[in-house]
């Protein structure tokens, strides 16, 4: 399976081989796609905004998945705590150091990033299975260290943080404002991932996936390369996590429940695993989902069902996204990607066009 | 296409001609990092390697018994045992793979015993695998570049992620030298298929190729000949010694096919249940008793 | 002293239940090599279908048994059909999340169906009451718990070792195509075992039921016992019995002592901590099958 070229482009040097996006044709559609996003600023309304702003924290997030789990191929189950890292690194340095929320964006990542290495270095000991029950438990450690060091983190009130200061006269305090920040952090840690993918560390993760073993005996350092991995995508997780407290302008654990990190895994394999349209297809159609049902077809059931509704649409959700997840893993195990891949090079040979 | 006149081997040793089938770049490479080939006094008498009375045992089970061998300078060295005599086992012990309860590996002069694996491949000691260690997810050439992982040199992490100017040209560096290795081995119409997709043959060279990679100051192969039939295994062969003659380096081989041994090899190492039974060249080899019995049973049976 | 006891005969009784449910993933992961998270919901199903039986529909005890027990291998059975079948072959991480998801798909169907309240089962199931031996107060479930659970793990015990099925299941887990090359239908092997380990998920969460009272909250225990399967080590059916009662004895201790040192919710954590430290001197586990990496 040889990669697909669009029809007679040929790669005349390395340089070209290498590029992501080989084309104008490509290159045109991207920006022209990057152009329209931003354009939601002008003219969409306040709840298109929001869902907007929340689907780029998510894709961030997703994508420090898709390092750890996709590319390194170390399972983490506890992902969802390390966004809670990163939102409560805001939250803590905006109300114990007096931090402008810009200072604090960055280093929501590299706090997550650390934590993430702690318990990335357990791989040094732990193979594959039992990794992914120390992530486990790294949730569980971090939940509760947060829950309950109250000095620090107020515990489980939470802590109220301001929207961000305006920057060049843009004001954040709007969720027009908002959005901009959420789609620039977005489209930035993108491209950090995708360059990553195609580096030499991109190349490190994948051998770790496939061969650990052969990887050691040939010259990569696994142990390193794992807990960098982790180390790297909890950063990319901080970074969702301080983007989501700044437009929320307040900051609990509680959000962040094992059954988040299920569902980052999860959606993580409906998206596709392994690459990076995997991982932002999934996280975006986690968010719209969750959209979805939430306001949608709650209200078209307690409609229906009178009280128990409130039961009824919460685990509705919960019911609708564990059938999503497992239809899709039964029926296209490699998720949403695959199928655009598929969807793509059938429209490219098709009927052996040149 | 360039023509040259005159002897083959002459005209093979003029190094501004780049004919991409000699190693050129890679050969290039190692010498900037400062390898030299060896001198005509040190081939087969200068030891590069050496493992000294090598004990492992898996729990009751011993694989190596006291086994020491040495490689020496621009040899190829073959060893040779039934099956079980502990011949990979000696190798992993030599990569670092196993850690062996007694004895000791010293390599250019360095005790390379307790180090980790991945150091003792940057260090120059390359091996292929019996049962081919391929990353399946990744094409050939990525393969091969995540062979050169040890030698790229520049910080992984920001400058990968930032994809900066000399992260960049560093990247289409590497490129070259592994396309020049790809080149080397005929592998140019799959370099862009995913291994996972190869048939077992493209396979083995994909596993040399990337033992090629990681610049190899001993090079040492684990059964390339397993699985092959009568064309690849001469393609191999050729292979082998045109490495040989290129890159100067001493290879050892793990190999059953005594034709091949007793053809290219210039010392032959006999293992035996975990023991050096025979040491000395093919020809030495092929008459001492204790080998024919030990590979054909003993006469009168 | 009294204290002590105390904690350790209440944390043996509940350690025996953690024993019951840490040998339904054990088991699992014997013969098919894939985690069930699941288990942590059928208890969920056990808890919930005998409260229906039992508490709503007043059915006798043996009926509710019977039926919940029904529940238990229906939901193995469909589980092992539809979710496990297709995915043989796949890379470790796609059963897993299945895992999950029905681990989540079946809590939120019996969220749906019942509701978030906590019941009970008043005397129905188990009797209330407790005994005074000595100086110690035992509650009397407890024990009934803790010989129900050691009961039904002497059954399986037997039937591994003694019955061709069992026996069958052990070659399985060595070596899925030479079992099959030795005439054993490798397919039925799999639905036997999911069978019996949703059986025993269901058993346990009927006496956990009893005890903690039938609510959503029912699957931390499964969570727990994760714990204990694990750091006895994943092969070892008498390692998850071993670890699944270290397990209850260092949940009551802690809920005894240490809990005043530390502030908040212990009971999850402590286990996780427990498993890493342990999973950092002994990578598999304590009785675990090392592999040794060929390569």
């Amino acid at each position: 399976m040889a990669i697909h070229r669009p029809c007679g482009t040929f790669d005349y040097s390395y340089y070209q081989s290498k590029a992501i996006l080989r084309t104008r044709l490509q290159w045109g559609l991207l920006l022209a796609f990057i152009a329209f996003l931003y354009s939601f600023y002008f003219w969409a309304n306040e709840y298109i905004l929001s869902l907007l702003i929340v689907i780029c924290s998510f894709v961030i997030g997703m994508l420090g998945l898709q390092i750890i789990t996709g590319y390194a191929g170390q399972i983490s189950i506890g992902h969802a705590a390390f966004l809670g890292v990163g939102m409560y690194t805001v939250g803590c340095a905006e109300a114990h150091l007096g931090l402008n929320y810009w200072w604090t964006v960055p280093l929501a990542g590299l706090v997550a990033a650390v934590v993430g290495g702690v318990f990335g270095s357990t791989a040094a000991k732990l193979k594959e299975l039992y990794l992914a029950f120390a992530t486990l438990a790294a949730h569980f450690i971090i939940v509760y260290v947060i829950s309950n060091w109250r000095s620090m983190t107020r515990g489980t009130d939470g802590i109220w943080i301001t929207r961000p200061t305006p920057i060049l006269g843009l004001d954040f305090g709007t969720e027009a404002g908002y959005y901009l920040w959420a789609l620039t952090a977005c489209v930035l840690m993108t491209y950090f991932a995708t360059n990553l993918s195609r580096s030499k560390l991109g190349r490190a993760f994948v051998a770790v996936r496939d061969n650990d073993i052969a990887a050691n005996v040939m010259g990569i350092n696994i142990v390193y390369t794992k807990m960098v991995a982790f180390a790297i995508g909890s950063f990319f997780a901080g970074i969702a996590g301080a983007v989501l407290s700044g437009y929320y302008a307040y900051v609990n654990i509680e959000w962040f429940t094992l059954d988040d990190s299920i569902w980052f895994l999860g959606f993580l394999v409906v998206g596709g695993f392994g690459s990076i349209f995997g991982a932002i297809s999934g996280a975006v159609l986690w968010k719209l989902l969750d959209e979805l049902v939430a306001s949608r077809l709650s209200e078209m059931l307690s409609g229906v069902l009178g009280t128990e509704a409130f039961y009824v649409s919460a685990a509705f959700s919960l019911i609708l996204y564990a059938l999503i997840i497992i239809v899709f893993l039964v029926f296209e195990p490699r998720g949403i990607a695959h199928r655009w891949q598929i969807i793509k090079a059938s429209y490219r040979l098709w009927p052996f066009s040149y | 296409m360039v023509r040259e006149a005159g002897d083959i081997r002459k005209v093979l040793k003029k190094r501004e001609q780049r004919y991409s089938y000699g190693l050129t770049l890679l050969r290039d490479e190692m010498e900037r990092k400062g390898w030299k080939p060896p001198a005509d006094e040190e081939v087969g008498k200068k030891v590069v390697l050496r493992a000294e009375d090598i004990h492992l045992a898996f729990g009751g089970l011993k694989a190596l018994r006291g086994v020491s061998i040495d490689v020496r300078e621009g040899e190829i060295l073959s060893i040779i045992g039934p099956n079980g005599a502990g011949k990979t086992c000696l190798l992993n012990v030599m990569s670092g793979f196993y850690r062996a309860q007694k004895g000791e590996v010293y390599f250019n002069g360095r005790r390379i015993t307790k180090w980790p694996a991945y150091k003792i491949a940057e260090a120059g000691l390359c091996r292929t695998f019996q049962n081919l260690g391929l990353y399946t997810g990744l094409s050939v050439i990525d393969n091969v570049l995540a062979g050169r992982h040890p030698h790229i040199r520049y910080n992984s992490v920001l400058s990968g992620a930032l994809y900066f100017p000399w992260a960049s040209r560093e990247e289409v560096r590497q490129r070259a030298i592994a396309e020049d290795i790809i080149d080397f081995l005929e592998m140019h119409a799959v370099r862009d298929h995913i291994v996972g997709t190869l048939p077992y043959g493209v396979r083995k060279r994909t596993e040399l190729a990337r033992a090629l990679a990681l610049e190899p100051r001993v090079l040492a192969l684990d059964e390339p000949l397993a699985g092959m039939n009568l064309d690849e295994k001469e393609d191999i062969a050729r292979f082998v010694l045109d490495i040989h003659e290129f890159l100067k380096i001493p290879i050892i081989i793990i190999e059953h096919d005594m034709g091949l041994v007793m053809d290219i090899s210039d010392r032959v190492i006999v293992l035996d249940f975990g023991e050096k039974i025979a040491e000395g060249s093919p020809r030495e080899i092929a008459q001492n008793p204790r080998v024919i019995s030990a590979y054909l049973g003993e006469e009168g049976r | 002293m009294e204290g002590v006891l105390k904690c350790l005969i209440l944390g043996i009784c509940s350690g025996g239940v953690y024993a019951l449910i840490a040998l339904g993933y054990v088991i699992i992961y014997k013969a098919t090599r894939v985690f069930p998270f699941s288990q942590a919901a059928v208890l969920l199903i056990g808890a919930y279908v005998m409260y229906q039986c039992l508490i709503v529909a007043h059915l006798p005890i043996a009926v509710s048994v019977f039926i919940s027990l029904a529940a238990g291998a229906v939901a193995g059975l469909i589980i092992e059909r539809l979710c496990m079948r297709p995915l043989i072959g796949q890379p470790i991480l796609a059963p897993i999340v299945v895992t999950l998801g029905l681990m989540l798909l079946i809590r939120g169907v019996c969220l749906a169906i019942w509701g978030g309240d906590v019941y009970g089962y008043g005397e129905h199931f188990l009797p209330g009451g407790s005994w005074q031996v000595g100086f110690l107060n035992i509650p009397q479930i407890q024990i009934y718990a803790l010989v129900i659970a050691m009961a039904v793990v002497g059954l399986l015990l037997l039937f591994f070792n003694k019955t061709n099925t069992g026996l069958a299941m052990r070659v399985t887990h060595e070596d899925h195509l030479m079992a099959q090359n030795l005439g054993i239908n490798v397919r039925r092997v799999f639905q036997y075992t999911w069978v019996l380990a949703c059986l025993v998920g269901v058993i346990a969460g009927m006496l956990l039921g009893n005890i903690q009272g039938v609510g959503l909250d029912l699957d931390a225990n499964g969570l727990i016992a994760i714990a204990a399967a694990l750091f006895g080590g994943l092969e070892s059916i008498g390692g998850a019995i071993i670890a699944g009662l270290t397990v209850g004895i260092l949940q009551l201790f802690t809920i005894g002592y240490v809990a005043r040192f530390l502030p908040g919710e212990t009971t999850m954590m402590v286990p996780f901590v427990f498993l890493l430290l342990i999973l950092l001197f002994k990578p598999y586990g304590l009785f675990g099958l090392v592999r040794i990496e060929r390569l």
